[in-house]
């Protein structure tokens, strides 16, 4: 019997404001322990928080660009529990009126993940655990965060992890939050549950908490799926409860079960006042929102007339693509451009965080140039890559390496003797290629290109020699 | 209706402990209570006014600019325990 997945995602991430959700403390990774704290962000009796403008606007920028419908009136709630790295024993959230609600990411297959709600709250602290104690840094107190709750609507682990890129890249183009996972600005729970092909109603669920990897995420839904269904396979049945990820074993274990679950008491923060948002401010705040992937995928395929896989690759990272274009003006052939792009260029910079940043020597303007050297056939594309390569090792234009003899090119009778020569002190290869060995003829064209310093047209060389051999 | 297993949840929740015979007074005090905070409810006659926000204010927002922490001496000053600059979480003996 085949058994079917199903899944829902929670995704906290923390927004990229400058100050924290309630206070005016620095949002800033790291620091030395509880040096961005204030009598606010540790939850001092007496105090009184205030709303940060910006952590509304950014979670209605996510909304919009998620497909939500926003809320004209909200307000905020305590969801009350007694945890350490909480220090008033209750966080201040949403309840019943979230900011954003009803949106949907779409999957390259079409198919689209609903999202339920979008709502704002602060983050709690960070504890360390030391030599058997606990200690308490709340720097990370009160940081703001985006909590995204979809519907269980994902049936794979491949569906799960394309939203979950989706979702980063979305919130990186409109600028809401870094979306760092090592740093822990994007963490997921996920609802597990599994059932028999065919059947419509949902099992048992499970939910693994908060994971910040990718591979993490895939590991426990695959441990988690095969496990449930090894104990309905084994006539047990599921428990609800809570899981977590045990990366250095491989499994999901029990945090605590159902009977256990938290009694959270929600009700509204008197301390904080109602929040109202015009639709001519959401309409304000949808001017704003940036080309979004999705969209620029789309143009990228159609106006650039690229394939899909290249232009996924240059919208994944936002100033790639916009060097991309810059550098394809007036420019007829744009695969060459996004080739130089994802093969030569990409080849010099190894992380993710060194494509993503982008700091490559030369302006979009110089490979530019380039490219339109190759498309009015004065320099042949082996040259056109040493140049390239030159180029960005010094960050200086191409007519400091081309000069006009490269432009006037090799003629056809010099080339031909060349090649001749070339037929000659690659008997080996010749031979190979004659018998059938497609691939000896590369090196043949790579003698003749080291003779003439790149400056050869390669298509014009093996007609040539083709023409010598047969 | 307030029951006995509402005030020993309420207690749980609460972290009290709570005797016995504590019970009965506690589940009588609670339901007056609430009678009370139902009467209220009764009292509010525009049913599109929001019990809760009565003072009407919207939209009390704080700038986002940063403001400089406080120091992290004064922070720390009522920590019991705890060093480097962190507090620490007091064992609670399981019960
Ligand atoms: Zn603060």
């Amino acid at each position: 019997m085949s058994y079917e997945l199903v899944a829902g995602l929670e995704t906290h991430i923390e927004l990229s404001t400058k100050t924290k959700i309630f206070c005016n403390c620095t949002t800033e990774f790291g620091g030395e322990p509880n040096t961005h704290c204030c009598p606010i962000c540790i939850g001092l009796p007496g105090t009184l928080p205030k709303l940060n403008k910006n952590v509304v606007k950014y979670a209605v920028k996510a909304g919009l660009a998620t497909n939500c419908s926003i809320r004209n009136i909200s307000k905020m709630d305590r969801k009350n529990y007694v945890y350490p790295d909480l220090p008033k024993a209750y966080q201040i959230s949403q309840f019943d009126k979230p900011l954003c609600e009803n949106g949907y990411i779409s999957l390259s297959t079409g198919k689209n993940i609903n999202i339920t709600r979008i709502h704002i709250e602060e983050d709690a602290g960070k504890l360390v655990h030391q030599r058997g104690d606990t200690y308490i840094d709340y720097n990370r107190g009160g940081v703001p965060l985006v909590e995204i709750v979809t519907e269980p609507d994902f049936r794979s682990i491949d569906e799960v992890v394309e939203y979950i890129e989706k979702l980063r890249l979305i919130m990186k183009y409109i600028g809401v939050s870094d979306v760092k996972m090592q740093e822990g600005s994007l963490r997921c729970d996920v609802n597990i549950s599994v059932r028999k092909y065919g059947d419509n109603d949902l099992g048992i669920r499970t939910e693994i908490k908060n994971m910040n990897s990718l591979s993490f995420i895939a590991k426990a839904m695959e441990y988690e799926f095969n496990r449930q269904i090894d104990i309905i396979e084994n006539g047990g049945i599921i428990e609800q409860e809570t899981r977590r990820y045990n990366s250095d074993l491989n499994i999901t274990e029990s945090m605590r079960k159902k009977e256990d679950a938290d009694d959270y008491r929600y009700f509204r923060d008197p301390d904080l006042v109602t929040i109202s948002i015009m639709d001519e401010q959401i309409q304000q705040i949808k001017n704003e929102l940036p080309e979004l992937p999705s969209v620029k995928l789309k143009r990228f395929v159609e106006d650039y007339n690229l394939p899909i896989q290249d232009a996924e690759l240059l919208v994944k990272y936002k100033k790639v693509a916009e060097y991309f274009e810059e550098a394809c003006i007036k420019i007829e052939n744009h695969k060459v451009v996004s080739n130089f792009i994802l093969s030569q260029i990409f080849r010099t910079l190894s992380t993710e965080t060194e494509k993503e940043d982008f700091n490559i020597l030369i302006p979009p303007s110089y490979l530019n140039e380039l490219v339109k050297l190759t498309e009015t056939k004065k320099i042949n594309s082996s040259l056109a890559r040493i140049t390239l390569e030159k180029m960005l090792e010094t960050g200086k234009p191409l007519s400091e390496f081309i000069t006009e003899k490269h432009l006037q090119g090799i003629d056809e009778n010099t080339l031909k003797s060349i090649c001749e020569k070339a037929v000659l002190a690659n008997e080996k290869a010749v031979n190979e290629y004659l018998n059938g060995k497609e691939k000896a003829f590369g090196s043949i064209i790579g003698y003749i290109m080291k003779e003439t310093k790149g400056n050869a047209d390669a298509a014009l060389a093996t007609e040539i020699i083709k023409t010598i051999i047969s | 209706m307030i029951t006995r297993d509402d005030i020993l949840k309420i207690a749980k929740l609460s972290k009290l402990s709570i005797e016995d015979e504590e019970i009965e007074a506690l589940t009588k005090d609670m339901a007056e209570i609430i009678q009370f905070a139902d009467t209220i409810n009764t009292a509010v006659e525009d049913e599109n006014m929001e019990f809760d926000n009565i003072s009407n204010i919207i939209n009390a927002f704080h700038e986002d600019e940063v403001i400089e922490s406080f120091d992290s001496d004064l922070i720390l000053k009522n920590r019991d325990g705890g060093e480097d600059g962190y507090f620490l979480v007091k064992r609670r003996s399981v019960n």
